[in-house]
C-alpha cells in the first residue's frame, strides 16, 4: 500500500514537471553555427568577441530574405551571428511584436513590416535612434526618409517594393490582344481585359484577377489621384477607381470580390494556374512566383511586367505606383554590448551588398543602381525584355501608407469602406460618405 | 477504540480540517485563475479610466473614455449588432439544443453516434469551419444558394457577402456549432425526470404536447435556467465566429463589441479606450445574469 502511494506521487510528480517544462518551450529557430575566425594569421588586432543577436522575422520557411541578409552578413563579418526568430505572418505580426516589446521578450532587431505601425513603434519609444547609420546612406537607398520623425531616423529600409501590372504573354498571344507597351491608362488596362475576356474567358478564366485588399485599389487613389490624401478626412478621389472596378467586376472580366472572399482565392494561384491573365501586385510576388514555379505550385509560362496603368498620360516617362518600404530596426532594449553589431547589421543592409544578396532571389532591395538591376535580370525565370527592365528601374513609387498617428484608424475605417463597396452591398456614394461621416466622429487625435 | 472523544473538540477540529482541506484542492486551479483572470480583469477595470498605448505608463483620465463611447458611432453598431446577435442565437439555440436533446433521449441502437454527430460540430476548428461555411454561403457557387435556386428562389441572399444577410449568416452557423453543445446539458437534465411522472400524465390522458410543457419543462427548469445563463453570456460575448467568418464585414455589419474591444486595442493601440468598452460589455452580461437569476427565483417562488 505505501509502496503504491509513492509510485502514484512520483508520477504525479513527474507528468507535472513534464507539463510545466511544455509550456516553458521556445519556438526561436536553431541557431547557424558561429564561426570565429582563427587567430592563425599574425595580425594586430585582436580577434573580436563573438556577438550573438536576435531578429524577428515571419514564414521562415517559405520567406528566403531574413536567411538571405543574415548569412550574407555573418559572411562578411564572422564574429557577428544573428539568429532569427519566427514571428506569425500577416497582420497578426505586429500584434505580437507589439505585445513582446511591451512585456519586455521581443529580440534585438525586428522587421518594420510597413509603414502603417511605424508611428505605433517609433512614438512608444520602441525604436533606437539609428540616425549616425542613416547618414552615411543618401540617394541611392530608397525610402529612408519615411523613417525620419524630428530630424532623427528611426530604422533603415532594406526593401523597397512596388505594384506592377504583371500580364501572362501565352495568354496574350492565345488571345491575338497586343502586350501592354507601357503607355496604358486605367481604361487602356479594362479595354484589354475586356478583349482578352471575350478571347480566352470562360469557366474558372478571366482577362484580369484583382485582389480583396483594399490597397488594390485604394493604393492607386491616392498615389495617383491629384489631391489625394487619406489624413485629409475626404475620400471623393477615391469614387472613380472604385466605378472603374466595380464596372469591370459586374461584365464579368474579372472574378468578383464576393466569389473572391468566401472561396478564399489566392493571387498566386489566380495568376499562378493561368486563371487570370492580367495581375496587378507588389514586386515581391516575384520572387514567390519563382519559388512556385520551382516546386510545381505554378505554371511555367511567358510572362512579362509593365508599369501599372495610370491615371492619364502625363505620366508615362516616370510611372506613378505606391509601395512601402520594409524596414529593420533596433529594440532600444539591446543589451548595450551588442549596439554596435546591431547597427553594424543595419548599416549593412542598406548598402550594396546585402542589395545584390536580395537581387539575387528576386527581391526588389531599397538600394538601387546598376549592378542591383542586372543582379535582378540575371536571375532565371525573370523576364529580360525591355520593358520589364524599364518597369523595374523607372518608377516614381508614393509610400503606401503616410506616417501618423491617425493612420492605422484611417486605414481601418477605409478597409470597413472597401468591403461594403466591393461586395455591392453599398454604394459608392454611400460608402465614401459614412468613411467620411467616421472619420469626423472617430478620428480625433 | 479511539471513536471516543469529547463532543467539542468533535465538532471544531475536524470542520476546520475539513475546510482547510477543501481550499487546498482548489487552490492550484485557483491560483491559475487569480493570476491569469482575475488579476487582469481588476485591471482592467483600472485601464478603464485611463489612456495608454501599451508602452510605458499610464495616463489617468476619468470618464473620458466612457463619455467619448457615448458619442462614438461604431460603438453604438458594436452594440446593436452584439444585441441582434444575441437576441435571435438564444432563442434559436435553445430551441434547437432542446428538440434535439428530446430527440436523441431514447434508448435506440446507435444513439450514441448521434449524439456524436450533434456534438461534433462544437469540437470541431473554428477556422474550418468559417472557412467551409463561407464557400456553403458563397452567393454565386455555393451549396446553399443553389439550392435555393432550385426550389425557386430566383434571387438568393448574399449571405457572407451582404451587409443585410452577413448577420443571420453568422447567426446561423452559430447556432449549428453550440445547439450539440447545448444538447448535452439539456440530456443530462432529461435523465433526471422520473419516468413515474410520465406515466401518471399518460394515465390522465395528456397527449406529447402536454405531457411536453407540463411534466418535461417544470422537472428541467435548473438546467433551462443553466443553459439560459451560459448561453446569454456566450452570446454577448461572442468573438471568434465572427473573427473569422466575417472580420466584421462587409462593412461594419457584423462588427460586435468583442472586436470592436479588439480593434479598439490591437489594431488603434487605445487600450484604455478598448477596456472601457470592456468594462461596458461587462456591466450588460452581469445586468442580464441578474436579472435572469431573479426572474427565476420569482417564478420558484411562484
Amino acid at each position: 500500500m505505501y509502496m503504491k502511494n509513492r509510485t502514484k506521487w512520483g508520477t504525479g510528480l513527474a507528468v507535472a514537471a513534464c507539463l510545466v517544462l511544455t509550456g516553458c518551450s521556445s519556438t526561436a529557430v536553431t541557431p547557424t553555427p558561429a564561426t570565429p575566425e582563427p587567430g592563425a594569421t599574425a595580425t594586430p588586432t585582436p580577434v573580436p568577441e563573438p556577438v550573438h543577436l536576435k531578429m524577428a522575422a515571419w514564414l521562415l520557411d517559405s520567406t528566403p530574405e531574413f536567411k538571405t541578409l543574415t548569412d550574407a552578413f555573418h559572411e562578411a563579418n564572422p564574429y557577428i551571428t544573428i539568429d532569427l526568430v519566427e514571428y506569425k505572418a500577416g497582420n497578426d505580426y505586429d500584434t505580437q511584436m507589439i505585445a513582446d516589446l511591451a512585456a519586455g521578450s521581443a529580440p534585438d532587431l525586428y522587421i518594420l513590416k510597413n509603414l502603417r505601425n511605424f508611428f505605433t513603434y517609433q512614438d512608444g519609444g520602441q525604436l533606437m535612434d539609428v540616425s549616425d547609420v542613416a547618414a552615411e546612406y543618401g540617394g541611392n537607398t530608397k525610402g529612408l526618409s519615411n523613417y525620419q520623425v524630428d530630424g532623427k531616423t528611426y530604422a533603415i529600409p532594406y526593401r523597397q517594393d512596388s505594384w506592377y501590372l504583371f500580364y501572362d504573354k501565352d495568354m496574350f498571344d492565345k488571345a491575338g490582344v497586343a502586350y501592354p507597351d507601357g503607355k496604358w491608362t486605367w481604361d487602356d488596362y479594362a479595354a484589354a481585359a475586356d478583349k482578352l475576356q471575350k478571347a480566352i474567358g470562360g469557366g474558372d478564366v478571366y482577362g484580369a484577377y484583382m485582389h480583396r485588399w483594399q490597397s488594390c485599389v485604394q493604393g492607386f487613389a491616392n498615389a495617383q489621384a491629384p489631391g489625394a490624401d487619406i489624413l485629409s478626412g475626404n475620400f471623393d478621389y477615391m469614387k472613380p477607381y472604385y466605378d472603374r472596378v466595380l464596372a469591370m467586376q459586374d461584365s464579368g472580366v474579372q472574378v468578383s470580390f464576393n466569389t473572391s472572399s468566401t472561396n478564399s482565392l489566392t493571387y498566386q494561384s489566380q495568376f499562378g494556374k493561368q486563371k487570370a491573365a492580367m495581375l496587378i501586385m507588389g514586386s515581391w510576388y516575384v520572387a514567390a512566383y519563382l519559388a512556385q514555379v520551382g516546386t510545381g505550385d505554378a505554371d511555367k509560362f511567358n510572362w512579362g511586367i509593365a508599369p501599372v496603368p495610370q491615371l492619364d498620360s502625363s505620366t508615362f516617362d516616370n510611372p506613378v505606383t505606391f509601395g512601402d518600404p520594409t524596414a529593420i530596426g533596433i529594440n532600444p532594449a539591446i543589451d548595450s554590448k551588442k549596439t554596435d553589431a546591431a547597427k553594424k547589421f543595419l548599416a549593412f543592409i542598406a548598402g550594396q551588398e546585402a542589395a545584390i544578396a536580395l537581387a539575387g532571389i528576386g527581391i526588389t532591395p531599397a538600394y538601387f543602381d546598376d549592378a542591383v538591376t542586372s543582379t535582378y535580370f540575371a536571375l532565371e525565370g525573370v523576364p529580360k525584355d525591355a520593358l520589364s527592365q524599364f518597369t523595374f528601374g523607372t518608377h516614381d513609387t508614393k509610400p503606401e501608407n503616410p506616417v501618423s498617428s491617425k493612420t492605422a484608424k484611417v486605414q481601418g475605417i477605409l478597409g470597413d469602406m472597401h468591403t461594403a463597396i466591393m461586395s455591392e452591398s453599398t454604394s459608392v456614394d454611400d460608402a465614401i460618405a459614412e468613411a467620411e461621416s467616421r472619420f469626423a466622429n472617430e478620428v480625433t487625435d | 477504540m479511539s471513536g471516543v472523544v469529547a463532543p467539542w473538540r468533535a465538532s471544531r477540529a475536524p470542520r476546520a480540517r475539513r475546510t482547510l482541506a477543501g481550499l487546498t484542492f482548489i487552490l492550484p486551479n485557483f491560483i491559475g485563475f487569480a493570476v491569469l483572470t482575475l488579476w487582469p480583469v481588476l485591471v482592467l477595470f483600472y485601464m478603464a479610466f485611463t489612456k495608454w498605448n501599451i508602452f510605458g505608463g499610464s495616463e489617468w483620465v476619468g470618464l473620458d473614455n466612457f463619455a467619448r463611447l457615448v458619442g462614438d458611432r461604431s460603438f453604438h453598431k458594436a452594440l446593436f449588432n452584439t444585441l441582434y446577435y444575441s437576441a435571435l442565437h438564444i432563442p434559436l439555440t435553445l430551441v434547437a439544443s432542446l428538440g434535439l436533446a428530446l430527440l436523441l433521449n431514447t434508448k435506440l441502437r446507435g444513439m450514441a453516434f448521434f449524439r456524436t454527430v450533434a456534438f461534433f460540430p462544437y469540437i470541431t476548428s473554428i477556422v474550418a469551419v468559417a472557412v467551409v461555411w463561407n464557400m456553403l454561403f458563397s452567393p454565386d457557387v455555393g451549396f446553399i444558394n443553389q439550392g435555393l435556386r432550385a426550389i425557386g428562389i430566383a434571387d438568393p441572399p448574399g449571405w457572407t457577402t451582404s451587409t443585410d444577410w452577413s448577420m443571420p449568416a453568422v447567426i446561423i452557423v452559430g447556432t449549428w456549432r453550440e445547439a450539440g453543445y447545448y444538447m448535452l446539458i439539456f440530456l443530462a437534465g432529461l435523465q433526471t425526470v422520473p419516468k413515474e411522472l410520465y406515466e401518471a400524465a399518460l394515465t390522465d390522458g395528456a397527449n406529447t404536447w402536454q405531457r411536453f410543457v407540463h411534466v418535461t419543462l417544470p422537472c428541467i427548469r435548473p438546467t433551462t435556467f443553466f443553459v439560459m445563463v451560459i448561453l446569454t453570456i456566450q452570446s454577448l460575448k461572442v468573438f471568434d465566429l465572427v473573427l473569422v467568418m466575417t472580420n466584421g464585414g462587409p462593412g461594419q455589419s457584423t462588427l460586435v463589441l468583442s472586436q470592436f474591444i479588439y480593434n479598439k486595442g490591437f489594431i488603434d493601440n487605445e487600450f484604455g479606450y478598448g477596456s472601457s468598452a470592456a468594462v461596458v460589455l461587462f456591466v450588460i452580461a452581469l445586468g442580464a445574469t441578474i436579472f435572469q437569476y431573479l426572474a427565476n427565483r420569482r417564478t420558484v417562488e411562484l
